[in-house]
């Protein structure tokens, strides 16, 4: 279609897609030995206010040198001009991320992703369930069903991880549980490979029978490796939870975020994603459809 | 449509006059066995090959070069500065493009332009003129089986072969200004020049070596991601060198890596091809891999060419025969799919 092509009109000076809004630290706190949380805010005040995002997407963080790194946006959707991510210490970049100070400056773009479609969510009782790091993009989808509480039925949130100082916002969590019983919200924070006090023990899906919500006209969001998603699907269809409404977050490898590069694409020839465009959030029955996705 | 009749002893004019429009780039033959896209100087049109089989590398690398500076950046100031060759630079004219490769292009087009366009690819492709030709198959193409052996679009030109020379169809305005601006090299197209095309177009089906529609292979594929023994069999044989897709004309993956200066502060982001025959591709921090076999990369790779192009509305593989043709362990692409559809 060169004929078309050529008609397509350029404007001027638009944006490059792969070019970065600077953003400032303003915030570094410590969450666990391997990660830290960082507050950040759009140096252009104008791009600060119309940058929106939805729970479940996420950004390039870049550091023009060492490289660019996707990671979930772990804040609420509702606060405008500053968002937070929480890193995990990995690898060669999030390792120099660390390094960061209040005050520096990375280069930030997105966000990318479908998200979690939260429209849908309305109306209905909420259940989060989160693994490991799994509870950084579900911490966005909790805090944005917060400040939307009356959108939503009841809600019960599953915070796991192997030990108990690898529990992520564990505190936080802890502190808000006074408002969270007037507000007719359920946390159950569990570690599964030893015995803290104030925890349960065990994996999330060996708790579902203490959630307090009713399974029907409840939406589910899970966050947490594939083999967590195998044990609960089935568990959660046993329970009547409806599996239209139970969704995913899978992780890929990821250079560019927008469905150009390839190394996030997963499925067969019928069923081909990118999990950066498709995804990441699918639902139960692009699992069941797409092979090779809880891998 | 707009029709002109080229004589064959006008080509070499035809190529001399295509210069004007930008940087001349044509198939020449540069070993035994293997042609490439080359940039055409006055000295070398006599060089360039009408009848090739296929080119070593596939004409999307000139809107999507193997390696490309993206941004140049100043760490200390958290900088990127876009990097403007890609629209700065000489238009290319690409002469000699087979129908498969022109379809190849238009599927590049679906990932790099049509949704969120890549500024570099899309400023590059733009200004580019594609000269489509005529071919017969030889033992590796299917193109027909993949429905991309005629194109209606996607060129400026298509030259057809016909007896005493090429009909030249006009598909862009670009090819009506070429067309106006060299009006002297053409003669009008004749009743005899329609019969050569359809008898060209009749000898040229009776050569592929398999016939039909293989749309429906990607839901044969998928039932067989279980076969007993092609996978293994075939993944086997691999060297894993990527040479199938660093030749095809669709593959797309890269990688994209920063190479800090000397002085420790200016540098450049530079995005290079990758293949996810590479180990590498699917490998994450903390060491997990997503296609960590030689087995699950191979069947990554016929998984990924047979899914469907929805705004192309055909395969992402268009047939061309390279990954069989250049795949140093001689593996089969063509009849390894033959052998899934059942051997037929
Ligand atoms: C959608 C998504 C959301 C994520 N959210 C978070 C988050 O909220 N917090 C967090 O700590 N981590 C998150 N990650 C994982 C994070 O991206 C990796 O830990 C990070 O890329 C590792 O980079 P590195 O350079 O430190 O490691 P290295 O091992 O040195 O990696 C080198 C390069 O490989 C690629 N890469 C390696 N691992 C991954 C990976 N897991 N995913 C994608 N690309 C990878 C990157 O391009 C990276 O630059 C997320 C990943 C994805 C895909
Ligand atoms: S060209 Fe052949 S040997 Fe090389 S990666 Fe492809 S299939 Fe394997
Ligand atoms: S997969 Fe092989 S035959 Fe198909 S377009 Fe690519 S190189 Fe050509
Ligand atoms: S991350 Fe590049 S295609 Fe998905």
């Amino acid at each position: 279609m060169t004929e078309e092509l050529h008609r397509r009109y350029i404007p001027d000076g638009q944006d490059n897609l792969y070019d970065t809004h600077k953003c400032r630290v303003l915030r570094v706190y410590k969450q666990t030995e391997m990660d830290k949380v960082f507050l950040f805010r759009f140096i252009d005040q104008e791009v600060g206010k119309n940058w929106k995002f939805k729970p479940g997407q996420f950004v390039e963080v870049s550091l023009p040198g060492i490289g660019e790194v996707p990671i979930s946006i772990c804040s609420s959707a509702m606060r405008i001009g500053f968002f937070q991510l929480c890193i995990r210490k990995a690898g060669r970049v999030t390792t120099k991320i660390h390094e960061l100070k209040p005050g520096d400056i990375v280069g930030i773009r997105g966000p990318y992703g479908n998200g979690f479609p939260m429209e849908k969510f309305f109306g209905r009782n909420l259940l989060l369930v989160a693994a490991g790091l799994g509870m950084a993009p579900l911490r966005s989808v909790f805090l944005y069903a917060i400040d939307n509480r009356w959108r939503f039925g009841d809600i019960t949130i599953i915070n796991s991880a192997k030990y108990e100082n690898e529990l992520l916002f564990a505190r936080e969590l802890e502190a808000m549980r006074d408002i969270a019983e007037a507000e007719n919200i359920q946390i159950i924070q569990t570690v599964t490979r030893e015995d803290s006090p104030n925890r349960l023990k065990g994996r999330a899906s060996e708790h579902l029978d203490k959630v307090m919500i009713d399974p029907k006209n409840s939406t589910v969001a899970l966050c947490g490796p594939p083999r967590m998603y195998k044990s609960m699907f089935e568990k959660l269809v046993e329970m009547n939870y409806d599996p239209r409404r139970i969704f995913v977050t899978l992780e890929r490898r990821m250079k560019c975020g927008i469905g150009k590069c390839g190394h996030c694409n997963l499925g067969n020839s019928t069923s081909w994603k990118y999990a950066c465009i498709d995804g990441p959030v699918f639902d139960y029955y692009d699992i069941i459809s797409t092979p090779g996705m809880l891998e | 449509m707009r029709y002109v009749k080229l004589k064959k002893e006008k080509i070499k004019e035809f190529l001399l006059a295509l210069q004007d429009y930008g940087e001349l780039y044509a198939p020449i033959k540069v070993s035994e066995k293997y042609f490439d896209f080359r940039k055409i100087t006055n000295e070398q049109v006599d060089e360039v090959v009408l009848d090739y089989n296929r080119t070593l590398r596939p004409p999307r690398r000139f809107f999507f070069p193997e390696k490309e500076v993206l941004f140049t950046f100043n760490s200390k100031k958290v900088e990127m500065y876009e990097n403007k060759e890609a629209f700065t630079s000489e238009p290319v004219v690409l002469f000699g493009v087979h129908a498969c490769d022109i379809v190849g292009l238009r599927i590049m087009d679906s990932r790099f332009i049509d949704d969120q366009p890549d500024p570099y690819y899309r400023a590059r492709r733009e200004k580019g003129i594609i000269i489509g030709i005529s071919c017969l198959p030889d033992e590796y193409c299917f193109c027909n089986v993949r429905r991309a052996e005629f194109v209606d679009s996607g060129f400026d030109l298509f030259l057809s072969e016909v007896e005493d020379g090429y009909v030249i169809r006009v598909g862009s305005v670009k090819g009506h200004k070429i067309i106006d601006a060299t009006e002297n090299l053409y003669v009008e197209v004749t009743k005899k020049d329609s019969d050569d095309l359809t008898a060209f177009d009749v000898k040229k089906s009776k050569m592929f070596t398999v016939s039909g529609n293989w749309d429906s292979l990607r839901y044969t594929l998928e039932l067989n991601d279980e076969h007993p023994v092609i996978w293994m069999r075939e993944s086997e044989k691999c060297l894993g060198c990527g040479n199938c897709t660093i030749t095809c004309p669709t593959c797309r993956c890269y990688d994209v890596k920063d190479y800090p200066n000397l002085d420790g502060e200016t540098g450049v982001r530079v995005r290079i091809w990758d293949s996810c025959q590479f180990r590498e591709h699917g490998l994450v921090a903390g060491g997990h891999n997503f296609r960590p076999t030689k087995e699950s990369r191979f069947k990554n790779r016929y998984m990924c060419k047979n899914a469907y192009c929805k705004e192309v509305t055909t395969a992402y593989c268009v047939g061309c025969g390279r990954c069989t043709y250049f795949c140093p362990a001689g593996i089969n692409y063509k009849q390894n799919l033959i052998e899934i559809r059942g051997g037929i």
